[in-house]
């Protein structure tokens, strides 16, 4: 587990270490950065798994970086004074919050939903953050039909009939995303909301027509699952 | 006030409804000499010459014919207007005397205004002489007319009476405002000329007032009838420069100085072209500073100046009140009307400095609270619990150092949140706590180090504080983890200065820092102890980051 910790106040960053460590044990490759700036460019150049990020860095606002950290592969959690922003870094995709002053315990709970394959979180994810021309583009997951894993990315197709591309994988985003949206395949992600019927096609093959008129693939295992929940 | 401007306009209302007396009055004619027969009502003067000419000490004779047509319910009483010393004969009767006509002693002078009572039995209607023996030798040289009237003697007594009751009533107010505008100019923190000006104008005001209506009460003789007259221009005069100034100044008119000078050039002029012409000359003193104050109230009322419509008003009922009242009366109204919408626009500027007061309350309330809110605020008191408890988990004898440190901070924070100003010792000894909970938080070694502190200073609270709370975040340490605040003081003639400085290195910042709340509360204190006497400024330099306060003492 390759962790990055983002804090300014040296005792708690090395709080962090220390208990980050404790957690994933061996294995794991624990940074630490003083700065938004230099957080940064320890994301550009290297791979990370895991960020721990302090929203109020030497007085630069969080929510700044949060932006551009939400979008990239890795699973980001907040570790803030400032816990009415909580709610906020939920709309953006964090996959939780560590009030301080936080205890190993609070911490260890948090850690524990990077491995924990069900959604974990009951707070509103409300945007997805995607990485376009430099840019970042927030999409409000109103706008979603389904999303497709496409190997380490995913795309986000999306009603308007563009498509968008997220550094975070089929897998790590059903972590962040509201329970209406399923696994109906290995390779898709759709929100129950959209679903109109479940057809039956020949050879046993079954697939999800969404509001838009699109067929998608169901996947045999999800089959049962599904149909309870549609009906 | 306003309640005695409408008893004193139906005042006016009413006297000009004359009383129930009808009479015609003839020009009278003059004769130097001395005869006891040209008092007889049956006289002829035919030959005598419509005017005085030059009496010198000589004794005159004047004679003038009324025809009553409607004789009064009350006792007949008759009005003289003239100069010099006289007896005063009704139809060859001797009525009354004004002074000592001259003869071997010399004269007693009598004044302009006299009245007498006419026996009934001589009150018929028809025709009657007013003969007058009379001599002027003091001001031989004024042509003054002779003006005789007729009234019920009581209304005659009455009448001035009355106008005086309302004009002292009016000048006695106009004497509490000049008397309450002046202490309050005294004892104001912020002495605003407008306040004195008005004063001014109020006593000035009084003055006229008094001076005006003295006539009635006072026995002026008639060779000191003018020195009022004298005074009462050089009053008019000062209230029409007054007045306009007080405009020009309350309005922020712009050309000022021009305006002024102009407007003094033309009362200069005024009082020299019609020298000795008193009533002319006040007229148009009073025009000229209706005019000026007409000038500056458009400017205003262009520039959107609040109250400048009332004041509009007020000169345009000026025009009002001289269609339909004399001379007199129209001037003191208008003066009158004109004053108390000065005192409105006070009223106007006092509420402004009322809520500047409230506003500046509640900023020295708002700071005090910004200044409890420093240590409470969750970035700092959570960052601070964080790092606590893990110094408490890890090493908790240095864990109850930290937590001493803390309280020292806190302690010397009550003790300053009330305060508007602080020892020097006292904010340096705040600073200093600081800096050993940061170093428990941050791990870095910092370094106080001050020059030339003159301990009886002092300074508003958590002045410098705050900017050791930037350059703590904004600056990260030198290679071997340290950090160096130094705070100098210096004295000279014209200010006190303190430079604070940081030696570390400055953060690269995502986007470039315009100072933030930090600043905005050094300034506001600064403000609040020291008006615009101060100067901030907070800039990188070579060695970190340097921020001055400047203090002018002059």
């Amino acid at each position: 587990m390759r962790v990055l910790i983002i804090e300014d106040e040296a005792r708690i960053a090395r709080r962090l270490e220390r208990m980050a460590s404790n957690y994933f044990e061996q294995n794991s490759i624990i940074s630490i950065c003083d700065s938004v700036q230099k957080g940064m460019d320890h994301i550009e150049n290297n791979e990370i798994d895991l960020l721990l990020l302090d929203l109020n860095l030497n007085g630069e606002n969080g929510f700044d970086v949060l932006e551009a950290v939400v979008s990239k592969s890795f699973h980001t959690i907040i570790v803030s004074a400032y816990t009415d922003k909580a709610i906020m870094a939920f709309e953006y995709g964090v996959l939780d919050f560590v009030p301080k002053p936080f205890d190993e315990l609070r911490l260890a709970q948090a850690f524990k939903r990077i491995t924990n394959t069900l959604k974990t979180t009951d707070e509103p994810l409300k945007f997805l953050a995607v990485k376009k021309a430099g840019n970042i583009k927030l999409i409000d997951i109103e706008e979603l039909l389904y999303i497709k894993g496409a190997g380490i990315y995913s795309e986000l197709h999306l009603r308007n009939g563009n498509q968008e591309l997220h550094d975070k994988s089929l897998e790590t985003l059903a972590q962040l995303l509201p329970n209406s949206f399923n696994r109906i395949h290995k390779s898709y992600l759709v929100s129950l909301a959209l679903a109109e019927k479940i057809i039956v096609q020949p050879g046993s093959k079954y697939s999800l027509l969404i509001k838009n008129g699109e067929l998608l693939p169901i996947g045999r295992s999800k089959y049962k699952e599904l149909k309870e929940k549609i009906i | 006030m306003k309640n005695y401007l409408f008893l004193f306009l139906a005042l006016c209302c009413l006297c000009s409804c004359r009383p129930d007396i009808s009479f015609k009055d003839y020009p009278p004619v003059f004769k130097t000499g001395d005869n006891q027969s040209w008092a007889k009502k049956d006289f002829n003067a035919i030959g005598w010459a419509t005017d005085r000419d030059y009496t010198k000490n000589n004794i005159f004779w004047v004679r003038t014919k009324l025809d009553l047509t409607k004789k009064p319910v009350g006792h007949l009483g008759v009005k003289i207007e003239a100069f010099g010393a006289f007896d005063v004969y009704w139809d060859g009767k001797l009525i009354g005397k004004n002074g000592e006509v001259i003869s071997s002693k010399a004269e007693v002078p009598g004044t302009s205004t006299s009245y007498y009572s006419i026996p009934d039995s001589l009150a018929q209607i028809g025709s009657h002489v007013v003969a007058i023996r009379a001599s002027q030798s003091y001001l031989p040289n004024v042509q003054r007319s002779v003006n005789v009237g007729l009234s019920t003697y009581e209304s005659l007594l009455k009448f001035p009476l009355i106008i005086t009751s309302f004009m002292n009533l009016i000048a006695g107010a106009f004497l509490i405002a000049a008397i309450y505008y002046l202490f309050l100019y005294i004892n104001s923190r912020s002495r605003q000329y407008t306040v004195l000006i008005f004063a001014v104008i109020c006593f000035l005001f009084f003055a006229l007032l008094i001076l005006e209506y003295v006539k009635y009460y006072v026995e002026i003789p008639y060779p000191r009838f003018f020195l009022r007259l004298e005074f009462i221009g050089w009053i008019t005069f000062a209230l029409s420069m007054l007045v306009p100034l007080y405009f020009t100044i309350q309005f922020k008119f712009k050309w000022k100085k021009i305006v002024m000078s102009l407007l003094f050039i033309t009362l200069v002029s005024i009082y020299i072209l019609n020298f000795g012409h008193y009533d002319i000359t006040a007229i148009y003193y009073s025009l000229t500073m209706w005019i000026f104050s007409l000038i500056v109230v458009f400017n205003a009322i262009y520039q959107k100046e609040k109250g400048a419509i009332i004041v509009l008003i007020a000169l345009l009922l000026r025009v009002l009140i001289n269609q339909f009242l004399f001379y007199d009366f129209s001037l003191f109204i208008s003066f009158c009307i004109i004053v108390l919408c000065m005192l409105y626009l006070n009223t106007i500027q006092m509420k402004v400095i009322e809520e500047e007061y409230q506003s500046s309350l509640l900023l020295s309330s708002k700071l005090q609270l910004e200044l409890i809110k420093k240590n409470i605020q969750p970035h700092f008191i959570k960052n601070t619990l964080t790092s606590l408890i893990d110094w408490v988990e890890e090493s908790p004898k240095e864990g109850t150092a930290f937590i001493q440190a803390l309280a020292d901070e806190f302690d010397i924070i009550n003790d300053i949140s009330e305060q508007v100003l602080i020892p020097i010792r006292q904010e340096i000894e705040l600073c200093k706590k600081h800096l050993s909970v940061m170093q428990f938080r941050k791990e870095i070694n910092y370094k106080w180090e001050e020059s030339g502190i003159d301990e009886n200073e002092f300074i508003p609270p958590a002045l410098f504080h705050t900017i050791l709370e930037n350059g703590i975040t904004h600056s990260s340490p030198f290679e071997d983890g340290s950090m160096k605040f130094k705070l100098s003081f210096s004295a000279t003639a014209g200010y006190k200065q303190y430079t604070f400085e940081t030696f570390a290195n400055n953060r690269v910042k995502l986007k470039p820092r315009a100072g933030g709340n930090g600043f905005v509360y050094i300034k506001a204190r600064l403000t609040e102890s020291y008006g615009d006497n101060w100067e901030f400024t907070s800039n990188e330099n070579e060695q970190g980051w340097i921020s001055i306060v400047k203090i002018y003492t002059k």
